[in-house]
């Protein structure tokens, strides 16, 4: 069964006299994705293992165990490689002297296996060197429709400047999705999240060890089931208006405004990259000329296509009324996503400036944050919050920044500071 | 004359016409198994929308016929029924039509401004002969009932086709004339309300049960200079001379409903018409009406002018026939055309806020020689109808 994708749209069509701006919240759903590599083309995984000598022998033992369990979750046919980082970036496997992939079976996984048993810990730190390498190798096998990668680091990117990872993620962006782990504290969050967003993949922290393994088997076994190998989210909008933003605002907020495509004068494409079986939330922001009281048009088609063929459509509209009651409602999936990109902001916002040493900033942002958590019933966000800061109101976010707080507890703020909790009670499920 | 065998009225055996739609001698409604001739009229074609119910698989806004470009911009219209190029909706068919069987009579259904549907409907027939015969029907949905949008324009096109049939006897006494086209239009009453019985697609458990299609009904039949009408609920005819002529303008129909109820206990038309529950009928056609018998009158024109029937979505702006006749002598100052003054009068209601959807159906009465004896007035005689 091919996978079928449908689109909802909440929102309130009703403008006031002279009102312009239209948002609504689109749920995308998919269902019946089957397995990677299923839609045609075969699907490809690279495995990135940092290997510098930060890892240490403790943290290199668990990160092979990961790989190898990362391994185990790929299926059999699955094109394959294992790339190994430092302050320069080795193809760990398969050992063949130049780049290239290799078909998973019992054969490659056991080589596999070996070979990631001789990972050593050595050397420096250079993810953009890892990340042009994977691109490398990716591009030996062109047939491929869907490449993912998942990058493991410990340590800041102290081998390479800025502009050269950030010259290193744009060569590669669009080639391949990457979902990115940081094992330990000593690892940026800002630098890592730069990979994850460009490659539209997840972030999050591994605070100890001993869970690699679980986490490694785990996005493997995600990566696995995504059917779909891309999807682009479109957005059409009339003559003469404008398209504000698009955001992902579930699982994750994702600002995508500034990753259009032209498909055409009035649509513009965003990426998704592949889909599983699973539901994605996305906030549009459309302004439109005012038209007359009694008036009605389309804001907006929001779209999902494969290909060039579009799969799902919902039509976002705008009538104009001069009916108080129906201009004014406020819709609740609009407020509950405009919220919860509010608390990301303000959560980032708040840890930057404590790391800067602005702690007035950071109190007000983070005291924000604890209110629009509250607001929007984000339970882990509150949660996690007070664990950097003691909160003494919550609706009025009045706190105090702990004067202790477990370097962990705040990267893991700021990793999650993205993910967001669907409305409760609320008709999006 | 075909050589057919004669037909007879089962209620009382007397012989009928096979076009007949009820029996002259008793009243007895009759099933026409034919149309009269030359009076057979073409259907316009209207995509009719549809309530949707239940689990809702694609936008109710989406079934539209998208051939037609963009009435904004030009552009094409996309198949989810809107503008691909500008936006804007593609209005239905069904949302505003216009009908124009002859060079003196027409009539203009539409939307208006805030409803989001139209339930109005309008269907009119004519000889092409002006001033000759004319049938013009309005009935007005009720919009907080299902599919009414369907009912009406079945109720208004069935009774129209009655009416049609209903061959003019053009014998006997002017009352005798009077009482046939009386009988004729309760036949069309009857038609229209089964029309609106039919509609109705819901099944004893379904939760819009009690909320059966219902709507008004309003018909006019004008042969030469004699108007017969009849009506339930609170559509309206009208007799609107032209300006300095001979006769004054009368509203000849008077409303099924709360408000003409407290005008008819001393309240003024005006304070009545705005009061609370102004717009609450007393009759109306559909599963759950109490009496469709429709209150019919009979005019005999006297000096050129409009026979107009509408629905309140354009009396709610005009409602005393002298202000009508102002309108519409503003209104068509250049020309006797009967299509677009309808359409100037859906125009002008929508320019006062279009708060319901509004129907017009006009037919050009003209005498040259205005040398007539007394004033031209409702005739009550018939009033109540055969009930």
């Amino acid at each position: 069964m091919a996978a079928q994708f449908t689109a909802k749209v909440y929102q309130n069509e009703f403008l006031p006299d002279g009102g312009t701006d239209i948002n609504a919240i689109v749920t995308v759903d998919c269902v019946g994705a089957g397995e990677a590599g299923s839609s045609g083309g075969g699907a490809g995984e690279i495995i990135i293992v940092d290997t510098s000598g930060s890892m240490g022998s403790a943290n290199m033992e668990s990160a092979k165990v990961a790989a190898s369990a990362a391994v185990d979750q790929i299926l059999d046919g699955t094109s394959f490689a294992i790339v190994a980082g430092t302050h320069q970036a080795y193809q760990a496997y398969p050992i063949t002297g130049y780049a290239g992939m290799v078909a998973m079976d019992a054969n490659t996984r056991a080589q596999a296996h070996r070979a990631i048993s001789q990972f050593r810990a050595d050397g420096g730190t250079a993810m953009g060197a890892w990340l042009t390498l994977a691109g490398i190798i990716f591009d030996t096998v062109p047939a491929l429709s869907q490449k993912h990668a998942i990058l493991l680091t410990d340590g800041e990117n102290r081998n390479e400047t800025p502009q050269q990872l950030d010259a290193a993620i744009a060569s590669v962006t669009g080639k391949f999705q990457c979902d990115c782990r940081g094992v330990g504290v000593d690892w940026v969050v800002p630098e890592v999240r730069r990979i994850s967003q460009a490659l539209l993949g997840s972030l999050d922290i591994i605070p100890a060890a001993s869970q690699m393994q679980q986490v490694f088997a785990e996005l493997m076994q995600q990566s696995m089931g995504r059917g779909v190998a891309d999807a682009q989210l479109r957005v059409w909008s009339p003559q003469g208006a404008e398209v504000q933003f698009v955001r992902q605002v579930a699982p994750t907020v994702e600002d995508l405004t500034g990753r259009r495509i032209a498909v055409n004068p009035l649509t513009g494409g965003y990426p998704t990259g592949s889909w599983g079986d699973e539901s994605r939330d996305y906030h549009v922001g459309v302004r439109l000329a005012a038209k007359d009281v009694g008036q009605e048009q389309l804001a907006a088609r929001v779209q999902i296509a494969i290909g060039e063929e579009v799969v799902a459509q919902g039509l976002v509209k705008a009538k104009w009324s001069d009916d108080d009651e129906l201009t004014t409602r406020i819709n609740p999936e609009v407020a509950h996503y405009t919220g919860q990109t509010e608390l990301a902001e303000a959560i980032q916002e708040g840890l930057a400036a404590k790391a800067a040493g602005d702690d007035a900033t950071a109190t007000t942002k983070l005291g924000r944050a604890v209110q629009l958590a509250k607001e929007t019933g984000n339970e882990e966000a509150t949660t996690r919050l007070k664990k950097v800061v003691d909160i003494d109101n919550e609706e009025t976010g009045t706190v105090r920044l702990k004067r202790s707080v477990d370097k962990a507890d705040e990267m893991a703020l700021d990793t999650a500071s993205t993910k967001t909790t669907r409305i409760k009670g609320g008709s999006s499920s | 004359m075909t050589a057919s065998s004669p037909v007879t009225c089962p209620g009382c055996g007397a012989e009928v016409a096979a076009h007949d739609a009820f029996c002259e001698a008793c009243g007895h409604t009759l099933t026409p198994t034919e149309t009269a001739a030359g009076q057979q009229t073409e259907e316009v074609p209207i995509t009719l929308s549809r309530s949707v119910r239940g689990t809702l698989t694609t936008d109710a806004d989406a079934v539209v016929s998208a051939a037609r470009p963009c009435a904004s911009c030009g552009g094409e219209v996309g198949a989810d029924g809107y503008c691909l190029t500008c936006g804007v909706k593609a209005p239905r068919e069904r949302d505003h039509y216009t009908e124009s069987p002859s060079s003196w009579v027409a009539a203009c259904c539409d939307r208006g401004i805030r409803h989001h549907r139209n339930e109005d409907a309008t269907a009119v027939a004519s000889d092409s002969e002006p001033g000759s015969r004319a049938v013009l029907v309005v009935c007005d949905g009720v919009s907080t009932s299902l599919d009414s949008d369907i009912a009406s324009l079945a109720a208004a096109r069935a009774a129209r086709d009655v009416l049609v049939a209903q061959q003019a006897s053009g014998l006997g006494v002017p009352a005798s004339q009077v009482a046939a086209l009386a009988k004729s239009l309760e036949a069309a009453a009857a038609q229209a309300n089964a029309a609106v019985v039919d509609a109705d697609d819901t099944e004893p458990d379904d939760t819009m049960h009690d909320n059966p299609p219902s709507c008004t009904f309003t018909a006019v039949v004008i042969q030469d200079g004699l108007v017969v009408h009849g009506n339930v609920g609170d559509s309206r005819a009208y007799w609107i001379p032209d300006q300095g002529g001979p006769a004054e303008p009368v509203m000849l129909t008077r409303d099924d409903s709360v408000a003409q109820e407290r005008i008819a206990a001393g309240v003024s038309r005006e304070e009545a018409e705005s009061g609370p529950q102004a717009h609450a009928i007393t009759k109306w056609l559909g599963r759950d009406s109490p009496d469709f018998v429709p209150t019919t009158g009979s005019v005999r024109l006297e000096g050129s002018g409009w026979v107009l029937a509408c629905s309140d979505g354009l009396w709610n702006y005009v409602s005393e026939a002298a202000d009508l006749q102002k309108l519409i002598a503003e209104l068509s100052a250049t020309s006797a055309d009967p299509l677009p003054l309808a359409e100037a009068l859906v125009a002008w209601a929508c320019e006062q806020g279009g708060k319901d959807n509004v129907s017009v159906a006009l037919a050009r009465h003209t005498e040259d020689s205005p040398e007539s004896t007394g004033p031209a007035g409702p005739d009550d005689a018939t009033q109540g109808g055969g009930a």
